[in-house]
């Protein structure tokens, strides 16, 4: 039926077991102890690694775990941004309400595109929030009373009372701690029963219709969620940078955090998350090579589909097993 | 006894494509009502309908005395009108036991549920045994009786069944409808839509006909198999 032609998605309940866990320990312990050890320009890339995880989640919302393609992903993301920054901006108060608001805003745009949307399927919706996508991203280059338009906009530094943050290491443990809370919250959405309806309307919208799952709504609320946790994001960015240009909010966003999803292994969080540090990476290493970058990231994903289109940890998982099965 | 279902002359339709003209039937609680028919004949229409995945353009739907005709589909399933569909509708890549957590999916009785779940594992021993394996690796049979299973899941008071039989062994047949009858003698009713005319009418007291979206013929299953008409078009004979 509706099911996404991308990969046969993995099973969300295995996603945080066993080898993952201790993974994920070991990221965490080396993230905390990150600033440390090391300078300005990795603490930044760092920074930025983990605003693309959370952007991944909010991805994997949508398409991992409901299968709903969503190519609007960089302009709930913008969204956020300038939804937290002018609200920063306007009121003088934490930044973490700030970012609240921008999770809201984005949000609430999620939610009226998935009840547009929500006759459309597979193609038909890739297109849609495509369209919707660019139309944003023209929003955010000609609104110039909101946006300050082609010319991009400052973001002033986020303040937690009289904290204010003005580097990059001292934004980053405020955007560790933010990072691990979205983690931790899709987490709780997998396994609660709404993450159950998502992944019944993703296998089958007659099984789930046919078991009581109201499909229009959980649609709706997955594309809802998806684009709160990428406005989040957005107000995350704004902890550590001050200016935002729409150039850096278009289609190639888009399409670079739904190869993170991919190259990690759609439907599993764990996948999620490492896609989003070892391609956040690799294009960061890329970025010596401009003019090859594009040719790269379409030759990674050519070969993921083709070699491991469950993802990168479901193929090194598989090369274990046999390897220990003596294959 | 009183009819737990009564349907009394729906329309529906696909586009501009007439599925279903003046439909009526009754299913009293308590009993097994066959549905038959030729393919396209609006079977499955009927029992969409019903499930509310198809809206009627006309007439009405009694569930236990109430109007269901312009319910949604999540609040008949929770009133216990459970649909299994045809074609092997499980969640392929869940496990089977994935799959009987999400037939419970609108309860929350955690005593209910565990009942329902030993009940299922008595009619389908198999199930248990395959408790951890995936729906989608299943046989054809397996898959028919995780979809039944899974529908018990719900608790509920009327079973739609639509075509069990479809793509199994002559052997599978026997044994899924052998079930059934259990399912029914233990309390449950059941519309049961089949293109098997022969075994519907052995295993239901009351059959309904139809052809081209309306109500051709109906009558006691033990009468329409000794209908001369009913032999020549669907028994083969």
């Amino acid at each position: 039926m509706s099911s996404p032609p991308l990969a046969s998605p993995a099973p969300a309940r295995r996603a945080l077991s066993g080898p993952a866990l201790i993974g994920l320990v070991a990221a965490v312990i080396v993230a905390v102890a990150l600033p440390v050890f090391t300078s300005g320009y990795v603490v930044y890339i760092a920074n930025l690694l983990l605003v693309f995880v959370v952007l991944c989640l909010g991805l994997h919302i949508v398409i991992g775990e409901t299968g709903q393609f969503s190519m609007a992903h960089a302009a709930f993301y913008g969204i956020g941004i300038y939804a937290s920054a002018l609200a920063n901006r306007a009121v003088d108060l934490p930044y973490p309400v700030a970012m609240l608001f921008g999770a809201l805003v984005a949000g609430a745009v999620g939610l009226f595109i998935g009840a547009l949307a929500l006759r459309m399927r597979d193609i038909y919706l890739a297109l849609a929030t495509f369209a919707f996508g660019e139309a944003m991203q023209w929003v955010f280059a000609n609104w110039d009373s909101v946006t300050n338009g082609p010319n991009g906009l400052r973001i002033s530094p986020a303040r937690f009372g009289p904290i204010e943050i003005l580097s990059d290491k001292q934004a980053y443990p405020f955007v560790l701690f933010f990072c691990l809370v979205i983690i931790g919250l899709t987490v709780a959405i997998s396994r609660s029963r709404l993450g159950r309806s998502f992944r019944a309307v993703r296998e089958s919208e007659v099984a789930a219709m046919a078991m009581g799952i109201d499909v229009r709504r959980a649609r709706i609320v997955s594309f809802g969620l998806s684009a709160a946790i990428a406005g989040f994001a957005g107000g995350m960015f704004g902890l550590f940078q001050t200016f935002i240009h729409p150039d850096s909010l278009g289609f190639q966003t888009t399409i670079l955090v739904l190869t993170m999803v991919v190259v990690g292994g759609l439907g599993s969080i764990a996948g999620a998350i490492g896609g989003a540090i070892v391609f956040g990476l690799i294009s960061e290493v890329l970025r010596q090579a401009p003019q090859y970058q594009e040719i790269i990231y379409g030759a990674i994903l050519i070969l993921f589909m083709m070699y491991a289109p469950r993802g990168l940890f479901a193929f090194i998982g598989d090369r274990i097993r046999e390897a220990r099965h003596g294959r | 006894m009183a009819d737990l279902l009564e349907i009394d002359g729906i329309s529906a339709s696909y586009g501009r494509i007439q599925a279903l003209s003046e439909v009526s039937l009754k299913v009293p609680e308590g009993a097994i009502v066959a549905l038959l028919g030729s393919n396209g004949a609006g079977k499955s229409t009927t029992l969409n309908t019903v499930s509310r995945l198809v809206p009627v353009t006309k007439g009405r739907i009694r569930f236990a005395g109430e109007e269901i005709q312009s319910w949604a589909s999540h609040k008949v399933v929770s009133a216990g009108v459970l649909q299994v569909p045809e074609g092997r509708e499980v969640f392929r890549d869940m496990s089977v036991r994935e799959n009987l957590d999400m037939g419970a999916y609108r309860r929350s009785d955690a005593a209910g549920i565990k009942r329902d779940l030993d009940r299922v594992f008595e009619y389908f021993p198999k199930l248990q045994e395959r408790l951890q394996q995936k729906a989608g690796t299943l046989s054809g049979g397996e898959q028919q009786m995780l979809l039944i299973g899974r529908a018990l899941m719900a608790g509920p008071r009327l079973l739609l069944l639509d075509e069990p039989s479809l793509g199994l062994s002559p052997v599978l047949v026997q044994q899924i409808f052998a079930i059934i009858e259990r399912l029914n003698k233990d309390g449950l009713t059941i519309l049961l839509v089949e293109q098997n005319a022969a075994i519907a009418l052995g295993c239901s007291t009351y059959a309904y006909i139809l052809e081209n979206g309306e109500m051709a013929l109906e009558g006691a299953s033990a009468q329409l198999r000794q209908d001369d008409s009913v032999r020549r078009t669907y028994l083969g004979g």
